[in-house]
């Protein structure tokens, strides 16, 4: 890829091209359902958590798909899994689970 | 005159317009309505979109051209014997009706706002749906509706929702609670609307127009979020719980007034009378249509035609098209089978 | 009697004999991992129970689980049976052929082939009744283990008979273990027949030696048939360390153990492998779980997840660890009592280590704005937010009881940590009650009233409250009721109660709700109930299950619900009343609803 000769500071912006999806990879092998979110905010809506500090599941996964893996770990750490967004999803999605993958695999190191 | 008879099942806006082009044809249909008077669910509205129109200038209309029929209030459809394409159909009341082709036209229900818990229709005391609003909008009167400051528009209830199992998009809604928002604004000046919405569907000419008039000339604020919570404080006063989206925040706010856009579902009457005519539904309970493009009127019976939301949601200017192209196919089929 | 065999050996008995020292020295090399792998408490609480009355409870336990196996029988009659006879039989055997040596021939006490092929070492010098009785006891009890194997044989092909819809499938090494232990009891019959006309037999063994009388006398055909005998003990014991079989030994090892109040900690060392290795492949809890309503998901069920952590593969316990419901019905029905909920719980967590861990510290700034001092702290749970009916109609009750109450967590609650401990993440989960136990021991009230059976659980188990009493709504609706503080009117119409995994088979209450139905109504009950009860699929204790998983879980316990036509279903749970509306055509209600429909 040929340099311009400028460069945009990394975080102000999405180079969609280079997105590092190495979680979303592995939780979406896991969980398909994740690709059918329509970011209508229901679960951060209902999320015990997002009361009293910074969580969004909606937001989190835009951000893993994003190549932005580390942000989504953080917008997760408070999560209580408490399994509300997931009773609200209205595309049915399992979102408990991909919260705890997430979680779980954030290393981006799969069990074989 | 021809000697053929049709049997419309549903005498709501598809039903009595396929009527009215029937008889200009030369027929005289039988209508069978299960409620007590004709009209189905237009007989709820005041005003319709885009224009303002009158539903009950519209109605007034279709039951005018559509007098002609012979018509069975109170009636249900119990039996349907088919040998060779003739009908005959007994009815709830004993009555015995025998055709040479049969028009479903039972409609759609409403969802039923109070299966949605979490949004508190029937437990707060200022939560109403879209029907309510428009009834209040005909008589002017509904309890829970007490000069409002703030105003709260829910929509998708019921509809692109796989907890209720119901994946369809009900296609009105969203113009209809502009549509109302606009209409209430005008009605108390001074308070404040709010449209929570998924995603705006503002699909036919002129909508969009509405959307800008509900924005720049009433004030009213579309905020992209899906209510998750609806409670209740000391006050009575509704509080409603949603994400944001677009700043990325929770949110929660207190109203006077919650509408519930409650989506379009097929008609309950589709389970019953689906084995007995012998038509088949599709996977969400409406009925099924054999080809969806050079025209959605046939089903897989011979002789059996379906028009109006029965087959899903609608527009009325585009249930009355539908019915109408209904009323050619059923001509040309029952001249068909005349002459071969 | 007397002995015929000058030596008291030949070379036949060494199949069995080495594979008898194999077995002992095995199990003894096990015994020792096991204990060296308890913690310091677990041995301390290990050697206090054998100078304790737990000891007696053991010994009952041993022989009504391990030789009579009497939970089996409460689950059939013919499956118990099966079971029975071949453990009770065999014992038996073993037993009166100790006793027999003792009597007949003390001088080979303790040579330990001798009791197993005590016919073909002895000959009969004259008829006793003694002798009678004892060849009588030894036929019986080889008849019954017989019948035991035919039953066993006929269970592979009709598994219905024996009141098992799905039997589970064998690995190779159970397949070996299976047909040599199946082979043993017959060569047993017919080697001792080929000796009864010179050592003794009774009806069995006697009539089988004067059927194949001519076959029989020629003694050429004696040896190679005890030699069938001791090759298939030999193989049996072999392979059994190695097989299901291992059941036999662990599962007393199981009882002392757990009796002593010890549990397990990791998924596979000390407690845990007593529990995986005394895991009989029975296959009771495949038809238990109610994730087995689909086929697809036979493969994970209790049995092969023990089975993969028993091989310690570290890659296929998870998925069925990740799709358990934790519905508690397989440990419940285990006729061993494996907790396998717990070992999956444990696996959750190991794979959860690498990654990121849950942070409450942000709850240290959050404040509860109750008033102090009212006698009940209702505290909802984060489900019941969703459920508003369930709260609103136990506050109407409440107020027409005329009790006072504050609402802890009614902007939204810090979860009560269930979820979050059934994920794995115990540890993670000390953040939540650490806060919650402050905010509830604060407003200083003397009850903390719940209505969802999941917080009860876990208010029960895993807080400390101090002096503060915990009761689920159930049991506070049955006590107003009994001592007439409210007042209810009786209708005709017809309940069910659905009892929630977590109030019912998680914390043993299921009167209560009974009672308060009945005063309100007729109860029928569903075809599986109480410790039978079908989870209603919404469980948050499953990970991965899928949507469309859970609902045919749910339309399976809707049509035990169903069964007996109730005009509703009634729950307890704000979980169950969500998952149950979505599918039910019967409608449902909370116990509180009802109630407060028939308050006078």
């Amino acid at each position: 890829m040929a340099d311009f000769g400028f460069s945009l500071h990394p975080s102000s912006s999405i180079d969609l091209d280079n997105a590092d999806k190495r979680l979303y990879k592995i939780v979406s092998e896991l969980e398909p359902d994740i690709k059918k979110c329509i970011a209508c905010g229901s679960c951060t809506a209902s999320c015990s958590a997002s009361n009293l500090t910074k969580v969004s599941f909606r937001q989190a996964i835009l951000k893993l798909d994003r190549g932005l893996s580390e942000e989504a770990v953080m917008l997760l750490k408070g999560c209580m899994l408490c399994g509300k967004c997931t009773m609200t999803c209205p595309r049915g999605i399992n979102t408990r689970n991909i919260i705890n993958l997430i979680l779980r695999y954030s290393d981006n190191k799969k069990i074989k | 005159m021809s000697g053929k008879s049709v049997l419309i099942i549903g005498g709501g806006a598809a039903g009595l317009e396929s009527a009215a082009q029937l008889i200009s044809l030369g027929y005289k249909p039988v209508i069978v309505e299960k409620e007590e008077s004709l009209g189905g669910n237009i007989k709820n509205w005041d005003r319709l979109f885009p224009d303002g129109i009158e539903a009950k200038a519209v109605l007034d209309g279709l039951l005018k051209r559509s007098s002609f029929s012979d018509i069975y209030l109170n009636s249900n459809v119990i039996e349907v014997k088919n040998s060779n394409s003739n009908f005959t159909v007994t009815l709830s009341n004993n009555n015995v009706v025998k055709a040479d082709s049969i028009l479903i036209t039972t409609g759609f229900d409403v969802f039923k706002a109070e299966r949605k818990e979490e949004y508190g229709y029937g437990i707060y005391d200022h939560v109403i749906t879209n029907v309510d609003l428009e009834k209040f909008f005909l008589s002017k009167h509904d309890e829970r509706i007490n000069s409002p400051k703030k105003i709260g528009f829910v929509h998708c209830v019921g509809s692109r929702d796989e907890k209720i199992c119901n994946r369809n998009c009900s296609k009105v809604c969203c113009v209809t609670a502009v549509k109302q928002a606009i209409e209430l604004k005008e009605m108390f000046p001074d308070s404040q609307a709010y449209c929570f919405y998924m995603d705006l569907r503002m699909f036919n000419r002129g909508f969009e127009d509405i959307y800008l008039e509900a924005q720049s000339q009433h004030g009213v604020r579309f905020i992209r979020g899906r209510v998750s919570e609806v409670s209740e404080d000391i006050d009575k006063k509704v509080v409603v719980k949603c994400e944001d989206t677009l700043s990325s925040k929770p949110m929660k706010i207190k109203l006077d007034l919650l509408v519930l856009m409650s989506g379009m579902l097929n008609n309950s009457s589709s389970t019953q009378l689906s084995p007995v005519l012998g038509v088949k539904l599709a996977e969400d309970g409406f009925y099924k249509c054999e080809e969806t493009i050079p025209g959605g009127n046939k089903t897989n019976v011979n002789g059996v035609f379906i028009a109006g939301t029965a087959t899903g949601p609608k527009t009325l200017p585009e249930t009355i098209n539908d019915a109408r192209s209904a009323a050619i196919e059923i001509h040309n089929y029952l001249n068909s089978t005349i002459n071969g | 009697m007397k002995e015929r065999i000058i030596f008291g050996y030949d070379a036949f008995v060494l199949p069995f004999t080495i594979g008898m020292i194999f077995i002992i020295l095995y199990l003894g090399v096990g015994l020792v991992r096991i204990i060296a792998a308890l913690s310091k408490e677990d041995r301390i609480k290990l050697v206090k129970s054998f100078v304790s009355p737990t000891l007696i409870k053991t010994i009952k336990d041993i022989i009504f689980d391990c030789l009579l196996h009497v939970k089996i029988f409460k689950k059939n009659l013919l499956l118990g049976y099966m079971h029975a006879s071949i453990a009770f039989g065999w014992f038996m055997l073993i037993f009166i052929g100790h006793i027999e040596v003792m009597i007949y021939t003390p001088q080979r006490n303790g040579v330990l082939y001798y009791p197993v092929f005590f016919r073909y070492f002895v000959m009969e010098t004259q008829e006793t009744l003694r002798g009678a009785f004892f060849f009588f006891l030894m036929d019986f009890f080889l008849l019954m283990v017989l019948s035991g194997i035919g039953l066993a044989i006929y269970k592979r092909f009709k598994s219905r008979a024996l009141g098992m819809r799905r039997t589970t499938r064998l690995s190779k090494r159970d397949t070996i273990a299976l047909y040599a232990l199946w082979a043993i009891f017959p060569l047993r019959l017919l080697a001792e027949s080929f000796t009864a006309d010179i050592s003794g037999g009774s009806f069995l063994t006697k009539s089988i030696n004067h059927l194949f009388h001519n076959f029989v006398n020629n003694s050429d055909h004696i040896l190679p048939v005890w030699w069938a005998y001791s090759s298939a003990l030999g193989i049996f014991l072999f392979a059994l360390p190695f097989s299901r079989y291992m059941h036999i030994p662990t599962e007393m090892l199981l009882i002392v153990l757990r009796n002593a109040g010890i549990k397990s900690d990791n998924t596979r060392e000390g407690f845990a492998e007593t529990e995986i290795y005394s895991c009989s492949s029975c296959g009771i809890c495949i038809d238990a779980c109610p994730m087995t309503t689909q086929k697809k998901n036979l493969n994970n069920t209790t049995v092969y997840f023990l089975r993969f952590l028993r091989r310690r593969n570290k890659r296929k316990p998870i998925v069925p660890a990740d799709k358990c419901l934790m519905c508690g019905k397989c440990v419940e029905m285990c006729p061993v009592g494996i907790d396998s909920c717990r070992l999956k719980q444990f696996k959750r967590s190991d794979v959860s280590e690498n990654g990121a861990k849950a942070d409450y510290t942000y709850l240290s700034s959050y404040s509860s704005n109750v008033k102090k001092g009212s006698k009940i702290l209702y505290y909802s749970g984060c489900m019941t937010h969703l459920t508003p009916n369930i709260y609103n109609a136990l506050f109407n009750v409440l107020d027409k009881a005329n009790l006072e109450y504050e609402f802890l967590d009614k902007d939204g609650s810090i979860c009560c940590g269930r979820p979050l401990m059934l994920s794995g993440r115990k540890e993670e989960a000390k953040g939540l009650i650490e806060k919650n136990s402050m905010l509830i021991k604060e407003s200083g009230a003397d009850i903390l009233l719940v209505s969802c059976p999941i917080c009860y659980k876990m208010f029960n188990e895993e807080y400390d409250l101090g002096k503060i009493k915990l009761l689920h709504h159930t049991q506070l609706i049955d006590s107003m009721i009994a001592d007439k503080t409210l007042k209810i009117n009786k209708s005709d119409k017809s309940f069910v109660f659905h009892d929630p995994c977590e109030l019912g088979r998680g914390s043993n209450i299921y009167r209560q709700p009974r009672r308060v139905l009945t005063s309100q109504g007729r109860v029928v009950e569903a075809n599986f109930n109480k410790k039978e009860s079908i989870c209603c699929g919404g469980s948050l204790g499953s990970l991965a299950l899928s949507k469309p998983e859970r609902d045919a879980i749910t339309k399976h316990s809707i049509e035990s619900l169903t069964y007996n036509k109730p005009d509703t279903i009634v729950t307890a749970c704000p979980l169950c009343y969500k998952t149950f509306s979505q599918l039910s055509g019967t409608p449902v209600k909370d116990i509180a609803q009802v109630t407060a429909e028939n308050l006078i």
